[in-house]
């Protein structure tokens, strides 16, 4: 979110050509955009908008919520849940594995228990968090941390274990200490694999506070998304969809840019090439 | 000459066989990769061991780095020894005097030309001044120059292993050892770098340890060479090298000697 405030400094002819340039780039992405919306509209049309609202009218709803501010206000619980839940999992997923990477025997111990919470549906937990903390933004938060622990405490391990011996080997040799092994060398070869976790886990997280919302809530876009249901108004629904596929796209793009300058090194990928820079 | 400065008596090393589980039979121990091995090292000396491929060659100077543990036998350097048997005692690279460049050359990839060749500088604790004049004197002697904020991926083969030698030198190890570092490059590059090594080895003069399998490599580099046998490794020949220095690499198979001692080589390798 704060990597927004960079594009403020570049100037209104700069942003234009920028825009432009992205168009001509993106043209093929359009193209299967506007296809997917005419389907959309013919199902509307031939359903019926009472079961699949129009897109016409889903984008006035959306307007309109924006410019009330009432969807931005939904949108920003959820948001808030999303990213705090995120942070609270993702920090001691990555730094646990980091701390086991000496231990093997705890690592050994720990590891059914980790592949069972991985395993078992996260979602399922809702019903009791929101018994233990409410149906507040804890409940909510803390099914957001559990989802996205597992996820990025495997990827960072993955990515401990595929660290290069011979690295290491090097390092001992010219006098690296084991701190210096794990702060040079074992963390930044992890890095990428972080943050393919937390590339993964991003949308897990939303999908999170959404689903803990839509058990039980009085605010967030899953509230709206339960609210459409109740009121039999398909439009709402998709106006609250519409704005959680924002907010993942909004997500994934803030992990790309953390991404795109903390890994500078790489060679170029399919990650970096997407970025059309 | 005076004292040796490594010595090696009866090495031997076989690897622990792998884990009892899904072993196939499992009745006889792993084989012997190297077998009462000894020879030695003086101070400022230029040595090339050369052998058939699996001859152990590696396995030798992961020995004597520490980074591996000999199963038997005695491995000193200057008056400390190796131990044996217990991995656990190894110090890798013996307080920082023991240099090694190994086949790879394991830059980090996450950091610069630069930043790779002052690691060693930086985690010793030995980063000022004129140890950064020296890493730039290096790097300039080498040839990269203008690729000091490259990152590895951006550079070529060569350069790379330059950057992965001046590495090694930067730090000033009293003894290098090299694993056949030329290994998988063009005929040119290799060349020029074989060239490179020699003339920084006259800056400094230190003692190098220089394991390959190309018989005209040896020959050109080393003051002396070791013929190893196949596995399980032992001497099959020692030669001095008599070739008058400064050499002329590429020149060097024109030299009588250079002939026939290729040929005495080529006898003791087969």
């Amino acid at each position: 979110m704060t990597t927004l405030g960079g594009r403020s400094s570049i100037g209104r002819s700069d942003l234009w050509q920028w825009i432009a340039a992205s168009l001509r780039a993106r043209g093929d992405q359009i193209l299967v955009f506007v296809v997917l919306v005419a389907i959309w509209q013919v199902l509307s049309m031939t359903l019926g908008s009472y079961w699949v609202g129009s897109p016409w009218g889903v984008a006035t709803r959306f307007a309109a919520g924006i410019a009330d501010g009432a969807l931005l206000r939904q949108a920003s619980y959820t948001v808030i849940e999303a990213a705090a839940g995120f942070v609270l999992g993702a920090l001691p997923a990555v730094a646990l594995p980091f701390a086991l990477r000496r231990l093997p025997i705890a690592t050994a111990i720990l590891d059914p228990f980790m592949v069972g919470g991985y395993g078992a549906p996260k979602l399922a937990l809702a019903p009791l968090f929101i018994l233990w903390f409410g149906i507040g933004i804890e409940s909510k938060i803390a099914l957001v941390a559990v989802t996205v622990f597992f996820i990025v405490y495997f990827s960072t391990q993955a990515g401990i274990r595929a660290l290069d011996a011979g690295l290491v080997r090097m390092a001992q040799i010219v006098g690296a200490s084991e701190q210096h092994v794990a702060r040079h060398i074992v963390f930044p070869g992890a890095v990428p694999y972080v943050f393919a976790g937390l590339r993964l886990a991003m949308p897990y997280a939303i999908g999170g506070a959404i689903i803990a919302e839509l058990i039980s809530a009085n605010r967030g876009l899953g509230y709206l998304l339960q609210l459409g249901a109740m009121n039999f108004d398909t439009t709402g629904i998709f106006v609250a969809l519409a704005a959680t596929t924002c907010i993942v796209f909004l997500g994934n793009w803030s992990v790309n840019a953390l991404e795109r300058r903390l890994l500078r090194w790489r060679p170029p990928s399919d990650v970096t090439l997407q970025a059309g820079t | 000459m005076n004292a040796p400065l490594i010595e090696i008596r009866g090495l031997a090393k076989r690897f622990a066989k792998r884990g009892g589980r899904g072993g196939r039979g499992g009745r006889e121990p792993a084989p012997w990769v190297i077998q009462d091995l000894s020879f030695s090292v003086s101070a400022g000396e230029f040595l090339t061991i050369i052998g058939p491929s699996g001859a152990g060659k590696t396995t030798l100077l992961n020995i004597i780095a520490q980074i591996d543990v000999a199963s038997d036998g005695e491995v000193r350097f200057q008056s400390e020894h190796a131990p044996v048997g217990d991995a656990k005692a190894l110090k890798p690279g013996l307080a920082c005097r023991i240099g090694y460049v190994t086949q790879d050359d394991h830059l980090l990839p996450w950091r610069t030309t630069l930043q790779n060749v002052l690691f060693p500088l930086a985690v010793q604790g030995r980063l000022n001044g004129s140890t950064r004049a020296r890493a730039e004197m290096l790097i300039r002697t080498a040839g990269l120059n203008g690729f000091e904020n490259h990152y590895p991926h951006e550079l070529s083969g060569g350069m790379r292993k330059r950057a992965a030698l001046i590495r090694t030198l930067v730090y000033d190890p009293p003894v290098i050892l090299m694993d056949e570092p030329f290994g998988a490059l063009d005929a040119q590059t290799r060349t020029q770098l074989q060239e490179d090594l020699l003339r920084l080895w006259n800056l400094g003069k230190k003692t190098i340890v220089f394991v390959t399998h190309d018989i005209a490599e040896a020959i050109a580099l080393g003051d002396r060479m070791l013929v190893l046998s196949r596995q399980p490794s032992r001497i099959a020949g020692q030669h001095a090298i008599t070739i008058p220095r400064p050499r002329d690499v590429r020149g060097i198979m024109t030299d009588p000697q250079f002939a026939a001692l290729y040929q005495r080589v080529r006898g003791e390798l087969q």
